[in-house]
Formats: C-alpha cells, sequence, structure tokens
C-alpha cells in the first residue's frame, strides 16, 4: 500500500480493476467510449457467463459493439438509460465504465431509478474527475491537481480528498485564508 | 433503559379460534408515539415465571389514544400466549416496554412488496395503514389457514381492496414466492413476516433472483424456545444461576437481578450479546457471525449445554 492509499480519506471511493459479477439478473453496460480498452475488457467479462446484456455508450465505435451506435450526447444517453431502467426488474445490476466524472453521473440517473449503490459496479478509466467548490456551488472538471482556481468564483482551492457520492465531487476549499476572495478581488 | 408504561386492557377480541386481539389504554397521560413495524415487550409477571414477550403494534401508527396487539396461541407455548389467552381479562392493568422498531419500512423504496404468513400479518397492519396515508405504492400477499390463522382478512380486503392477495391453504393456494419477486420493478423492497420457513423461502429466492440484501426486510417471530436445563456462573461475583429448561437465560439473569439491556428478546437484534469465557453454547441468534459465537452469545434465546459449566463475562 502506498502512502498516498495509506492515508484516503474514508470517503474516497475505490475502483476495482475488475468488478465482481454480482447476481444473476439483468445486465445493464453504460460505457463512455466504446474504443476504450477497459470497456472491451468488461463487455466480454460481462458476455462469458451468456447472461443478457444491454448495452449504452456515449462515444467511440467498436467492433464488439455490434449495431449499438453511440448515443453521442449525454442527455440522449439519459433517455437510453433512463428506458432500459424502467423495465428492469430488481435484481439487475449496472455496470459503468468511464472516467470518474462519468461514473457519477451515470450513478446518480441509476439511484434516481430507484437501483441501490449495491447494484452498481464502476470501473474507472483516465484521471479527470469533479471538484465543488464549497464557496460557491460550481462543480468543474479537473485531472490529478491538487490545487485549481474556481472557474465560477477564482477563489484559489485546495482539492480535499473528501469526495460526495451524492455530487459525484471532491470538496474544494479556499487554499488562502488570506485571500478568501480569490484574486479577483483585492 | 426506558421505564415501564402502565397501560388497561381496554377491550379483548377473539378473532378466531387461535388469535385475540388486546387493545391497551394508558393508565395515565399518553402513550409514547410509534412506527410501523415496531413491537413493545408485554411484562407478564404473575406467568409461572417472569415473561416479556414481543408483540408488533398493530394499530394506525397516526392514533397514538390506544395500542393493539394481536396475540395466536403458541401450540408450543412456554407461558406467554397462554396467560395472555388464559389469564387477562379487560380491566386488567399491564406493564409494557416502550415501543422500539427493528422492522421499519424503508423511506427510499418506491415499491413496498409485504408478505405475511398467518400471525405474521401483524406488523402489516401498521405499515398498510401508514402507506395508505402517504399515498405510497404497495401489495400486500397473505398466506393463512381460512378460520384459524386469518386473522383481519375481511378488514384488510374491505381497506386494501385489489392490493390484498390471499392465499388459503385450506384451499390449496399456494403464494409463488419466485414468480412474485421476479416481477419486482426496480425500487422495490420486500418485507416478510411469518414462520421461519416463509422467511426463508423469500430470502433464498431474493438472494438467487439478484436481490441485494438492504432491500429484504424479515422479522422472525422473535422467542426463545425451551432446552435442556443448564448452570450459569457469573465469572465476577461466582454466582451460580439454575437455569430451568422453560426459562431463558436472559430471563433467569433478570430474576437474579442482573440487568442485561434488551429489545427483541428473540435473537436478532444484538443488544443483549454477552460475553462468555467458558463452557459450550447452543447458539440460537440470527445475529452474531461464527466467530463472535466463539466469545459471545445472546442469553434471549442462546443456552448452554446441559452439564456443561457455561462461565459469562457478568
Amino acid at each position: 500500500m502506498s502512502v498516498e492509499e495509506a492515508v484516503a480519506m474514508y470517503s474516497k471511493p475505490a475502483y476495482p480493476a475488475l468488478p465482481s459479477l454480482l447476481g444473476a439478473g439483468r445486465r445493464l453496460l453504460v460505457i463512455q467510449n466504446a474504443s476504450l480498452a477497459e470497456a472491451a475488457r468488461l463487455h466480454e467479462q460481462l458476455s462469458a457467463d451468456g447472461q443478457p446484456l444491454e448495452l449504452a455508450s456515449l462515444h467511440g465505435e467498436a467492433a464488439w459493439t455490434g449495431q449499438q451506435v453511440s448515443c453521442g450526447a449525454f442527455a440522449l444517453l439519459e433517455v437510453r438509460l433512463l428506458i432500459l431502467l424502467s423495465s428492469a426488474p430488481v435484481g439487475t445490476r449496472l455496470y459503468i465504465c468511464g472516467d470518474e466524472s462519468f461514473l457519477w453521473q451515470v450513478s446518480r440517473l441509476a439511484r434516481e431509478s430507484g437501483l441501490l449503490d449495491e447494484e452498481i459496479e464502476r470501473v474507472k478509466v483516465g484521471s479527470a474527475r469533479e471538484l465543488y467548490c464549497v464557496h460557491c456551488a460550481t462543480q468543474q472538471c479537473i485531472g490529478t491537481e491538487t490545487t485549481v482556481i474556481c472557474s465560477g468564483c477564482g477563489v484559489h482551492l485546495m482539492v480535499r480528498e473528501h469526495f460526495s457520492r451524492r455530487l459525484g465531487a471532491y470538496m474544494g476549499v479556499c487554499l488562502d485564508a488570506q485571500r478568501p476572495h480569490g484574486e479577483g478581488r483585492p | 433503559m426506558s421505564a415501564a408504561i402502565a397501560v388497561r386492557v381496554a377491550r379483548i377480541r377473539q378473532l378466531t379460534p387461535l388469535v385475540r386481539e388486546f387493545t391497551f389504554e394508558p393508565v395515565h397521560g399518553r402513550l409514547p408515539g410509534f412506527s410501523p413495524g415496531s413491537h413493545v415487550l408485554v411484562h407478564m409477571p404473575d406467568a409461572r415465571r417472569p415473561l416479556k414477550n414481543a408483540y408488533s403494534l398493530l394499530g394506525d401508527p397516526a392514533d397514538c389514544r390506544q395500542y393493539r396487539i394481536a396475540v395466536r396461541l403458541a401450540e408450543r407455548s412456554r407461558g406467554g400466549s397462554r396467560y395472555l389467552h388464559e389469564k387477562v381479562a379487560e380491566g386488567d392493568e399491564l406493564q409494557l416496554s416502550p415501543p422500539a422498531n427493528l422492522f421499519a419500512p424503508s423511506k427510499l423504496a418506491r415499491h413496498h412488496l409485504l408478505i405475511a404468513g398467518g400471525i405474521g400479518i401483524t406488523p402489516f397492519m401498521a405499515y398498510s395503514a401508514d402507506l395508505q396515508a402517504q399515498g405510497a405504492s404497495f401489495e400486500l400477499h397473505y398466506a393463512f389457514r381460512a378460520g384459524l390463522t386469518d386473522a383481519y382478512r375481511d378488514e384488510l380486503r374491505g381497506q386494501l381492496g385489489e392490493r390484498l392477495h390471499g392465499y388459503d391453504a385450506t384451499q390449496r393456494q399456494r403464494l409463488d414466492v419466485a414468480a412474485l419477486l421476479r416481477a419486482q420493478p426496480l425500487g422495490t423492497h420486500v418485507y416478510v413476516c411469518g414462520p421461519q420457513r416463509l422467511l426463508d423461502e423469500v430470502r433464498e429466492q431474493a438472494a438467487a433472483l439478484g436481490w441485494p440484501q438492504s432491500r429484504v426486510h424479515w422479522e422472525a417471530f422473535a422467542t426463545a424456545e425451551p432446552g435442556e436445563p443448564f448452570v450459569a456462573t457469573l465469572q465476577r461475583s461466582g454466582r451460580q444461576l439454575q437455569v430451568s429448561a422453560e426459562a431463558s437465560l436472559l430471563e433467569t439473569l433478570e430474576a437474579h437481578g442482573v440487568e442485561v439491556p434488551s429489545l427483541c428478546r428473540g435473537g436478532v437484534c444484538g443488544l443483549c450479546a454477552t460475553p462468555y469465557v467458558a463452557g459450550e453454547v447452543v447458539h440460537r441468534d440470527h445475529f452474531l457471525s461464527a466467530s463472535e459465537q466463539a466469545t459471545r452469545l445472546m442469553p434471549c434465546v442462546s443456552r448452554g449445554r446441559c452439564g456443561s459449566a457455561l462461565t459469562l463475562d457478568l
């Protein structure tokens, strides 16, 4: 275990490299980009035992998706996912593959449709993640950086490894108490 | 622990040859509020030995003027149900422990699937009133033997209409648990109360269909079963207590002034778990893991083996 892992916040989600295959019911696979190697590997793993599998993707094309066409826009993916979930029985499992921002955007939709966290498995790809500014409530997409200027209020934020599952975002707090209004105001 | 509530038996109704309903009113002041699925412990000091049995509150939780319970006469009664059926009369005063809830409906459920077997209908009387008042989506499946264990069937049919599904064993009507669970939409929670084989069937089928445990809620008929007599030694004081075949270890401790906190008295809530240091234990709880059972036991249902010197860390 690295030092970083050893001091990880309790709220920080952990993502297994390969998800466990839970339950025997219907499976939904939602992917951010079909050209990702991780998505292809996950699809192969989920298809191996012949259980019914439904697919929805946001971007990209790949041979393994068959006739499936990517939605192209998140709003269209949302509609497709809501239709799939509205007819799904209890026992359905949702597998999501993409960056951390995507994982939690989709998780939020799924939870609003009645899925529990125990029924969702997430495979994280890349380092993009969401940051929530606790001062102005702006949410922005960031990478691995640990300090960021808030795109909403201009405050210099420290990225805390404190994760909100509801927002799907890490908390950003004012880094310099001497400059509580950021660079924008004197 | 909260003080007991003094109540008077306001009304007794014989619902079926096996099931008797008791309505309690407070001797002083008002009764505490309760949530659907709550139970009270009825103290029975005049039974052959002091007993406290848990019974679900079955009235409308919005009505705190009275409490109602329904008691099925147990075939192998250790004295509790027999005492209530034969000794308690209208006008008598009894003590109750305040309501506690180990079987509450999920606030996040989009649909509630209620499954009752026989006297297991009692918590769902409060559920039905509450879910109906909220306008929540629910259905009640009730398996019974007509004329014996079908308490409240007519009342429920009037209240719930098509939401009530009855299964009469005397007509060979069978509740197909697997088919029922297979057809439930996302966001459903299932609740089951009844005999152990019904609980086992619902839990096994739900697991096989991929229902996570957090969607499956169950309440056993929480009660101690008789066993072999044995001796319990209290390590700190060196006292030795004789536990008779009929009494539970918890009741014996209480009878000797040793207060162990308890809630369900049926091996499910875990509150009374007590460490032990020696002796062979017959574990009967549904709460402790196998590794926890190596050092702790739940005296409400679990017992020492006859001839094995059980030593409690008390």
